[in-house]
């Protein structure tokens, strides 16, 4: 398998500049160690739209409105994504507690189905194609990516809408407090990797991308991924082995890191590092974007960026020089210290 | 209707139905609407497998029963179980939401040490197993609504398809929770009364709980081995309408069932019957038997098994594609359970009594909310 | 309560219950259809205007068809609730 898909179109809201243009420079920082998306105005939304919608769905489509109105179609619609829906399930849930079960407004009910993004990205495109929510935590985007390319090899010439996304929802943010994966000090001023303490920044963000078969004009291609469930760092390392020797070919000239602060995470990030070759560079993005179950689509979009031009922003280098552009980006996540995902993602011949 | 495959398909045959108000459920709607409880508490299933990780659902417990018992049938080996080219593809919808007063405690801050604080959401349910039974390969958890496992088979079979994988393990799980009566509640498309899918008089659906899996393997690697059927064609579409309710003239389940046949390879006249997904609500019934119509003429044999167990949600297409292996294997169909009288709006009535029939291939629908429409054929092998 | 103190308040409602963010009171006519081409409500807000009109009213409406026929439009709702309402 020479590539999995071209990617062609790309649309980000998160806690960065990304959705107008690319101002990745200046960094927006944590407020109360949450990353907030920064929200567009919403002008090109389908008519009395919002009000249905919860946060996922909002940023989702929102993100999603700029590729829809640019091509004339597009044959499936696949969405991963780890927490959508929560918020509104526990709103609903508020309801039903306070109203002992009485009657309830249905409305947060629908919109706490994980897939009303995917339905209502098809209501607002018209599309009646292929449509899938994959769910799978740290791993929801890659498998969404996953069904994807299998669907460009079951469909050649056809064009898919592939997206990840997750918000911060008041409510999630709770239990992952309580489950002890977020900071207990203060990030806001700094230290998102330094501080050596257990857990990370919450995160969220949506990101779009059109992807096909048809490598002429593509911004990006995605060449593999490959998933691995472990707390073993070992069997982390040997699969990461297996999946460069697959690519022993490709001159990696960039490892896009997933580290987050947490520093249960540090020994699957050090292993990542220490298997590829000394002079390539590292460079982190979970300070931009925060953690949340598909912040490898922000990981990816990124990629996209930088291999199309725009200058790595010398808050995210890590280790090493910083190039002008770069053409084999290797980005490594691991979710939760058991989902890791490695994508490969290359500069188009 | 039973813990097992075997027993379901005894009570299949004998027209049982597993739908009554429930005991177990803790919710005031348990004493108003009838559902497919499985009337064993979640304690006695966690014990039966010995499970005594105290984060463990309802949900959780019922899909490993399933999987416990697709592995045995199987007859996997645990070096084919834990192997890296074997995937596990699951499906739920309610996932831990089926503890509906832990999650509002946890979630408003007033549980410590809560045991579920990982078990919410719906892929809890597979990485439970995946780790549980020491898996290496692929892990998925899909969640389309009502048409959740139905892509989940889907998903395993494309994978096996493409070599990506050698196995996959496809299934899902779902089980009754506060918040799902509630929510169908507030939609109210819950019937009262037991549901009677076509009927003219049909009141609604009843929701219902299980868990199944399906083991899949390529056809060359499963030439010396017991094999049940085959998955012919498989298609999903979005009917793009409404978040809740199907168009009229049902054009995402036609598409899904079209394209079903033209992935299978299959005229409309080669389907010999439909696991219709039936779920006795005024606008599913009337819009899936007029996209029948525009795909097959004149419908072949069709039934509702959620006249036997109700609506388990994410659960219904996994369940409904082994109840359609068991039409094929036995060549027989299963009688669709309280129909009475034809609704002027359909024109059809369902299939009502046990038969032999023979039967080569079997379609089985799954439409869910958001206008997922997943279409299912599988064939005698 | 006056027929058009009722009648605004009874549109603020409507716009908060069904996050109709981008409307005001004065947006909406007495008599301009709730669904279909007027303001183009769905099944689900008629369900969500039900409990509207019984949280805020005491009003029951247990079948959503009858529903339909009381949410034509503010007019007809005001009329209901002022023969019907208990709160």
């Amino acid at each position: 398998m020479t590539h999995m898909f071209y990617i062609h179109q790309t649309s980000c809201i998160s806690p960065q500049q990304t959705f107008y243009n690319t101002a990745i420079d200046d960094l927006e920082t944590p407020v109360n160690n949450r990353l907030h998306a920064v929200e567009p105005a919403y002008n090109d939304m389908p008519k009395n739209s919002l009000r249905r919608m919860g946060k996922t769905a909002r940023i989702g489509i929102g993100a999603a409105m700029p590729l829809i109105k640019q091509v004339e179609g597009f044959n499936g619609i696949i969405i991963g994504t780890g927490n959508g829906g929560m918020e509104d399930s526990v709103i609903f849930l508020k309801e039903i507690i306070e109203y002992n079960e009485g009657l309830l407004t249905p409305g947060h009910f629908v919109q706490s189905t994980a897939n009303a993004l995917a339905s209502q990205l098809s209501l607002a495109s018209l599309n009646r194609g292929y449509n899938i929510t994959h769910v799978h935590r740290g791993l929801a985007f890659e498998m969404a990516a996953i069904d994807t390319a299998m669907l460009l090899r079951e469909n050649a010439r056809n064009c898919y809408l592939l997206g990840g996304v997750d918000e911060i929802s008041s409510y999630n943010y709770k239990l992952e407090c309580l489950d002890g994966w977020y900071k207990k000090e203060d990030i806001s001023s700094g230290g998102f990797y330094s501080s050596n303490t257990t857990g990370t920044v919450a995160g969220e963000g949506a990101v779009m991308l059109l992807v096909n078969n048809d490598k002429y004009n593509a911004v990006a291609k995605v060449v593999n991924i490959s998933t691995l469930h472990t707390i073993v760092a070992m069997k982390m390392q040997q699969h990461l082995q297996q999946f460069l020797e697959q690519h022993i070919n490709t001159n990696i000239d960039l490892l896009l890191s997933g580290e987050n602060g947490d520093s249960r995470l540090l020994a699957y990030y050090a292993n990542a590092e220490n298997l590829l070759k000394n002079d390539i560079a590292v460079a982190r993005f979970k300070h931009m974007c925060g953690e949340y179950p598909t912040s490898s689509a922000f990981a990816l979009w990124l990629a996209c960026k930088l291999i199309s031009g725009v200058p790595l922003p010398a808050h995210m280098l890590k280790k090493g020089d910083s190039k002008t552009t770069y053409s084999n980006i290797l980005i490594y996540n691991c979710h939760k210290g058991v989902q890791h995902s490695f994508m490969l993602v290359s500069k188009t011949e | 209707m039973g813990p097992s495959a075997r027993e379901n398909h005894t009570a299949l045959r004998k027209g049982i139905c597993g739908i009554s108000l429930p005991d177990y459920l803790h919710s005031r709607y348990a004493e108003i609407f009838p559902a497919g409880e499985i009337k064993i508490t979640t304690e006695t299933l966690k014990s039966r497998l010995n499970i005594t990780d105290n984060s463990v659902t309802r949900t959780t417990v019922l899909a490993a029963h399933a999987f416990e018992e697709a592995l045995d049938d199987a007859g996997l080996s645990r070096e084919q179980l834990t192997s890296p080219n074997t995937a596990l593809i699951g499906a739920t919808t309610v996932g831990g939401m089926c503890l509906t007063d832990e999650l509002y405690r946890d979630a408003n801050d007033k549980g410590m040490n809560s045991p579920f604080l990982d078990s919410y959401d719906c892929s809890s349910v597979f990485l439970y197993l995946h780790k549980r039974y020491k898996m290496n390969g692929l892990a998925n958890t899909v969640n389309t609504a009502c048409s959740s496992s139905a892509n989940a088979i889907m998903y395993g079979a494309r994978l096996i398809r493409l070599g990506m994988v050698t196995k996959a393990i496809v299934g899902g799980a779902d089980s009754l929770s506060k918040f799902t009566i509630n929510g169908f509640n507030a939609l109210h498309i819950l019937s009262p009364e037991i549901c009677r899918p076509f009927d003219s008089n049909r009141q609604g659906l009843n929701l219902g709980e299980g868990a199944a899996f399906l083991v899949l393997e390529k056809e060359e690697d499963a030439r010396n081995k017991k094999v049940y059927a085959e998955v012919k064609g498989y298609c999903n579409t979005s009917d793009a309408f409404h978040s809740t309710s199907l168009s009229d003239d049902g054009e995402g389940p036609y598409a899904a069932m079209m394209g079903a046949l033209v992935s299978g390879q299959l005229q409309a006249s080669d389907i010999n019957l439909i696991n219709a997904h039936g779920t006795a609500t005024e606008n599913n019934d009337e819009v899936e038997t007029r996209a029948m119509r525009r795909v097959f003429g004149e419908p072949p044999v069709f039934t509702s098994t959620k006249s036997n167990i109700g609506h388990t949600l994410g659960a219904s297409g996994a369940i409904e594609a082994v109840y359609s292996v068991f039409n094929i294997i036995n060549q027989e169909v299963y009688p669709s359970l309280h129909f009475t009288d034809i609704d002027k709006n359909i024109g059809l009535s369902p299939a009502t009594t046990y038969g032999k029939l023979p039967i080569k291939h079997v379609m089985s629908n799954s439409f869910g909310f958001g206008g997922n429409c997943t279409s299912l054929i599988f064939s005698e092998s | 309560m006056e027929k058009t103190e009722l009648k605004l308040l009874l549109k603020k409602q409507i716009i908060e219950f069904l996050n109709l963010t981008s409307l005001k009171p004065e947006d909406i006519k007495d008599d301009e259809p709730l669904f279909g081409d007027g303001l183009g409500l769905d099944s689900i807000d008629s369900l969500e205007l039900i409990v509207l009109l019984q949280r805020e009213y005491g009003i029951v409406i247990r079948d959503p068809k009858e529903g339909r026929k009381i949410l034509v439009d503010v007019n007809t709702m005001v009329d209901y609730i002022e023969q019907n309402g208990t709160k």
